[in-house]
């Protein structure tokens, strides 16, 4: 922990000024609606979606799949306009990237190098290229990557894969960090070891991360609240508070009597919405 | 059973060879048109050691890869420009779609027509078949790339130029090169049926003016010449492949 404290350096010795700072509010969604047209219709992916996310929590976002969470994520990384309402989103260092997207698919690029995926971000930015590898190789280090710096993505493992888009998001330093179910596809041994990695390496950062999942124990264990969202169209159900200690170890925190409790409550206001998913699912 | 495999692809045509020859001393073929391996390689190996084969090679090479980048070059930038840019690839597409099937060996007496019995016109040839297989290949490679890469493009902050550069090229890449390896196929193909018709020299006029003199060994010599040439320019192309792609999973 304290290693990895020290490695963060630059970008922690800013960040440290913001902890002690009251924290203000990152982004504000006022009535954000969705909808798709397409040739089978219309589809109301989100709507009337109002959320204040606070500068450096951890917000957690469940739902039935299919209930909008990429499409709110999307809109929150500008890859995708609402149909209706507004986005806003303060920056308190202007000169960063907005935000950084480790994305639920294989997104890492075959034809770079682990080194050269991870420093891609700073790579578009223009910073120079001394600095760009001594960040790069800053964040393999953390990612336990170090060794895989010159391989390719072919050579990795699916693990191995999300851990470099991992990297790559939080190498560019963004002031908001948005994850798209990035553990999904793997396997429950490796995804526990990444879910603790990432905390460590967030807990080194605090910046403002909005995480997408289905699996409620990821949502108690990395969140500081926990969104759920109803089924498609999807809007917000319910907000909780996460009020479980900092840092946390994600194989202990999971006998906490307070953990039980507010798994119970999620899966209370969730189940209700994957059973309304099923049935318009059976529907057609 | 590797090992096998490997001493029965070594074998398998060293025994075909014995074979064609056993049968062509027995008479059991016809030697006047198929000749044998024993009197291809006695007229084979003066035409080489003298130099008169080798230059023959050199002008079908020379007009082959002159051809080919000639094809290749604009069907490559071309191929980019359509798969990037929707309302370039509306204007050209129909007249490629068009065009495309046109067996290229009907317009041959056309560019004869055009551009004389000279270099010119056999390089050309060569060109046009080149350029199609290059362009398609290019245009739907980039057309291809899975839309996740555009995203983190995105979502990174790449400009227009870095995403050209970092994502639209290096994700066709790939089928760059299927398109390169088609076209030196063609090129072959095309090459030969150029010289056959109207040159003053090369593997195509070789082995017509040694049809002419019913000299069946000296028509071999010319198409071991080129099955040569196949073999060196497909290895070629995967080693510039292994070199500009060096991410390609050797089992993709």
């Amino acid at each position: 922990m304290e290693i990895a404290a020290r490695l963060i350096g630059a970008h922690a010795q800013a960040r440290g000024k913001a902890k002690v700072q009251p924290n203000g509010e990152a982004i504000v969604l006022t009535g954000i609606s969705k909808t798709f047209t397409g040739r089978s219709g219309t589809v109301v992916a989100l709507e009337d979606i109002n959320l204040t996310i606070q500068e450096g929590e951890f917000l957690c976002i469940v739902g039935p799949s299919g209930c909008g969470k990429t499409t709110l994520l999307r809109i929150l990384a500008g890859l995708e306009k609402p149909t209706s309402g507004q986005v806003e989103i303060r920056v308190r260092e202007p000169g960063k990237p907005v935000n950084s997207m480790v994305f639920q698919e294989q997104s890492i690029f075959p034809w770079y190098t682990v080194k050269e995926n991870v420093a891609y971000g700073l790579a578009m930015r223009g910073v120079s290229r001394a600095r760009r590898e001594e960040i790069a190789e800053h964040y393999l280090k953390i990612t336990g990557l170090s060794k895989f710096a010159n391989a390719y993505p072919h050579q990795l493992s699916g693990g191995m894969k999300q851990r470099v888009s991992v990297a790559r998001a939080f190498a560019n330093d963004p002031s908001i960090l948005l994850m798209d179910e990035p553990f999904g596809s793997l396997d429950e041994q490796t995804r526990v070891i990444l879910q603790q990695e990432l905390l460590r390496i967030w807990e080194g950062t605090r910046k403002t991360a909005v995480f997408i999942t289905h699996s409620i124990d990821e949502a108690l264990g990395l969140g500081d609240r926990v969104l759920v969202m109803t089924a498609r169209p999807g809007r917000v159900k319910a907000v909780l508070e996460v009020d479980l200690p900092r840092p946390r170890d994600l194989t202990l925190i999971r006998s906490r009597p307070r953990f039980l409790e507010l798994f119970d409550t999620i899966w209370f206001y969730l189940r209700e919405e994957v059973m309304k998913a099923k049935a318009s699912e059976l529907q057609g | 059973m590797r090992a096998e495999a490997r001493i029965l692809s070594f074998f398998s045509p060293a025994l075909l060879l014995v074979l064609w020859e056993v049968l062509a001393r027995a008479g059991l073929v016809d030697i006047r048109v198929f000749s044998s391996p024993s009197r291809i390689l006695e007229t084979f190996l003066p035409v080489l050691f003298s130099g008169e084969l080798l230059y023959h090679t050199w002008v079908s090479v020379r007009r082959i890869i002159l051809g080919f980048l000639a094809g290749a070059i604009p069907g490559v930038l071309l191929g980019l420009s359509m798969g990037l840019f929707p309302l370039v690839r509306a204007a050209l597409e129909p007249m490629v779609a068009i065009t495309f099937p046109i067996p290229k060996l009907a317009v041959m007496p056309m560019i004869i027509l055009i551009f004389g019995l000279g270099e010119a016109s056999k390089v050309f040839t060569v060109a046009i078949g080149v350029f199609y297989l290059v362009l398609i290949n290019t245009m739907s490679g980039v057309l291809n790339i899975d839309k996740i890469y555009l995203d983190v493009a995105k979502n990174f902050g790449a400009s227009r130029w870095n995403f050209y550069r970092t994502v639209a090229l290096p994700g066709a890449l790939p089928m760059i090169f299927a398109g390169l390896k088609l076209g030196m196929g063609t090129a072959l193909i095309l090459i030969v049926a150029a010289e056959l018709t109207a040159a003053q020299a090369g593997l195509g006029d070789w082995i017509w003016r040694a049809y002419d003199m019913f000299d069946i060994e000296r028509m071999f010599t010319s198409l071991i010449m080129l099955t040569v040439l196949g073999y060196l320019f497909a290895n070629a192309l995967d080693l510039l492949e292994r070199w500009v792609i060096p991410w390609k999973s050797p089992h993709a």
